[in-house]
């Protein structure tokens, strides 16, 4: 974690009101791994007192380079869009905890919702440049909302629902799901949480049937790998990368929390924001 | 027996230089604030020409032993342990660090969403979400026993019990160098009435840990009473060494969908700097009516916050909201404190305290009430 100056390169509207940014960041371009964000600074405190969290969308350690994808949704993420080439802000990162790809994985099946795409787009690189194989399933409202796929890399398999039928599949991301689950070794999702839910539900009955087989795991075999460990997370069919507004985003002010299986709520950006999804507490039971 | 308390007593030369302080922000990988096209009114480019000579003395006595290495704090809840920020922030140029409130049992907090920024601002509901006092000593003490920043635990509870037990299990415990009372927690034995908002139901949690303990004992003071003055009086009638102000104003935000309130929990906390002129109210008021230290929190973002609250009587300062945007304000804050005090030509930061108060017979007290003469 640390803070650094960040130039604007390259802002973009890839989409009505959804913008990919790339900054000048060489430390977080090579200290960084997919899944985790950063926390930058808006401008003037006396107006806006937070920072804003993003994903690494996509990481250059060659140029030295980040990108951001976000949608304009406040006067917040509006302030970014008037940045210029040239203008350096304040990014804290990298934070949080990365995806944990098995090293015996070779299918990995991304899913991703509208923005979900910024959480998961940096693993598709990461994917396939140790040598996996790449089926990324998106959902977005209509075509217009969809992804482009030229700003993905062409190895990946790219497979679009959308809720108008506009183009790809007439539905919802999690309908594609079923067709290739047995194909993948894992999967890795963001986006909205009732989509997680859904996943998550599909993924559960799934362990059940194979999860456990296909790469020939053994059970109970060996010390007891604690749950939230990266070793776990390895270990677990369906990871999931969580949502949640942030204050501080480095584990202080415990703003961000999900309420956990374990029942004590873990921080999205300390713990998370990548978890097991059999970590989660979907029910959300804050019973007290 | 007890453990020694560890105790601040190097106070000269008290301060890292300014120097060391920027050099300090420079390896932790400091960058300036926000967009450099926006130009921020909290960054000067040079400081004044110094215009006095040799160390300045920052130091603050709250009594009982407690001397803080100078008067920048953090705020409890903003920064967790302290070890969060670890990488990014040089803790042990904080006067002292105020942990998360910490209860007698494990608490699990509030349901989410906890957060939102507001206009110039932000509510919180995070709901005492901690591991229990057992916990935190366990996970900490002996952390904070290795740095040379006072440690202060922030104590919340439901019951005097609940206060008495908690205060019991920390006292003694080396790497303590104070207690906080967050009174802002209702009291089941009154029917949820808050302390903080009865100054008998304040007095009597104050007196009970009192006795409980020897540690330096702070109370925080919350800012949603119709007048706050009888209340610190009769706290700082109970024993407390000093005064902590303010806890966060009450209040709530709406979801976009406008069918609910935003928050899991209905209510939250409103911070920022669209606090400040609240907290330097009650900071005027009650320096006027109590004869111990006040340390003022609110809205804090630069240094001329930290001296608008010295004009009003306090003698330090929490940064707390603001830590979220700039991490590394507070350790800057020391460094722009002592440029402040050579700028002015006093030898201690002791000189701005209490220029904006009425003229009256005694200026507010600095120092922990059984050093006054
Ligand atoms: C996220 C958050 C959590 C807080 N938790 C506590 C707490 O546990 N105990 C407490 O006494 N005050 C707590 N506070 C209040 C702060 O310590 C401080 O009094 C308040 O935020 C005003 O200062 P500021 O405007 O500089 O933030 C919390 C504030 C925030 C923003
Ligand atoms: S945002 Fe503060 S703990 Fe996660």
């Amino acid at each position: 974690m640390r803070l650094v100056g960040a130039e604007l390169i390259e802002a973009r509207e890839i989409l009505p009101g959804q913008w990919l940014q790339t900054y000048h960041a060489p430390a977080l371009a090579t200290g960084s791994r997919a899944g985790q964000f950063v926390h930058v600074r808006t401008g003037d405190l006396s107006g806006f007192v937070l920072r804003r969290p993003f994903s690494i969308n996509t990481a250059d350690a060659a140029t030295g380079t980040i990108s951001i994808h976000f949608r304009t949704i406040g006067r917040g993420t509006e302030w970014f869009t008037h940045l210029r080439p040239g203008d350096v802000i304040d990014m804290l990162g990298p934070l949080g905890r990365p995806f944990e790809v098995d090293p015996r994985s070779q299918h990995l099946l991304l899913i991703a919702g509208g923005l979900g795409m910024a959480g998961v787009r940096s693993l598709a690189d990461e994917a396939i440049r140790d040598g996996r194989q790449v089926t990324l399933l998106f959902g977005a409202a209509s075509a217009r909302d969809v992804y482009p796929t030229a700003l993905l890399p062409d190895e990946v398999e790219y497979v679009i629902a959308t809720d108008d039928g506009s183009v790809g599949h007439h539905g919802y991301v999690t309908d594609l799901v079923p067709a290739y689950e047995a194909w993948a070794d894992q999967a890795f999702a963001c986006g909205p949480e009732p989509m997680l839910k859904a996943v998550s539900r599909l993924a559960a009955t799934r362990s059940h049937r194979m999860g456990v087989a296909k790469l020939g795991r053994k059970r109970g075999g060996g010390k007891a790998i604690p749950a939230g460990s990266p070793a776990a997370r390895r270990k677990a069919f369906l990871q999931v990368s969580m949502e949640q507004r942030m204050g501080c985003a480095v584990g202080a002010c415990l703003g961000c929390v999900v309420m956990a299986t374990s029942g004590t709520p873990q921080r999205v950006c300390r713990e998370g924001p990548v978890f097991a999804s059999d970590e989660i507490d979907w029910e959300g039971s804050w019973g007290r | 027996m007890k453990a020694k308390r560890r105790v601040v007593t190097d106070i000269g030369p008290p301060m890292p230089s300014r120097a060391a302080v920027q050099r300090r922000g420079r390896t932790s990988g400091q960058s300036s604030a926000g967009a450099t096209r926006a130009s921020e009114p909290g960054s000067r480019p040079v400081p004044p020409p110094a215009q006095l000579d040799g160390p300045i003395d920052l130091t603050v006595d709250l009594g009982r032993g407690l001397v803080l290495p100078n008067p920048i704090l953090v705020a409890s809840g903003t920064f967790g342990y302290g070890i969060e920020y670890g990488e990014v922030v040089d803790i042990e140029a904080l006067g002292g660090i105020c942990c998360k409130g910490t209860t007698l049992r494990p608490r699990v907090g509030n349901p989410t969403p906890r957060v939102t920024e507001t206009p110039g601002g932000m509510l919180n509901s995070i709901g005492l979400q901690n591991p229990g006092v057992d916990a935190v000593i366990a996970k900490y003490a002996t952390t904070w026993e290795r740095w040379r920043v006072p440690v202060i635990v922030n104590v919340a509870g439901e019951s005097v019990e609940d206060y008495v037990e908690v205060v019991r299990r920390l006292d003694g415990i080396p790497g303590i160098a104070g207690i906080e009372l967050n009174i802002s927690c209702p009291n089941v034995g009154r029917g949820g009435l808050q302390f903080a908002i009865d100054a008998d139901a304040a007095a009597g949690v104050t007196a009970a840990v009192r006795r409980a303990t020897d540690l330096p004992l702070l109370v925080k003071l919350s800012p949603n009473v119709a007048d706050v003055r009888p209340i610190a009086r009769a706290i700082a009638d109970a024993g407390a060494d000093a005064l902590t102000a303010v806890n966060t104003l009450s209040g709530i935000a709406v979801a976009g969908s406008r069918s609910r309130p935003l928050l899991g929990n209905i209510y939250g906390g409103l911070s920022g700097p669209a606090i400040k002129p609240v907290a330097l109210r009650v900071v005027y008021e009650v320096s006027q009516v109590v004869d111990i230290p006040i340390i003022a929190i609110g809205g804090i973002t630069g240094l001329d916050d930290v001296l608008d609250f010295l004009a009003v009587g306090a003698v330090a300062v929490q940064v707390g909201t603001a830590i979220f945007a700039d991490p590394t304000l507070p350790v800057r804050l020391v460094g722009e404190l002592e440029d402040a005090c050579r700028a002015h030509g006093h030898r201690s930061h002791l000189g701005f305290v209490g220029t904006a108060l009425p003229r009256r017979a005694a200026a507010p007290s600095s120092k922990g009430v059984e050093y006054r003469p």
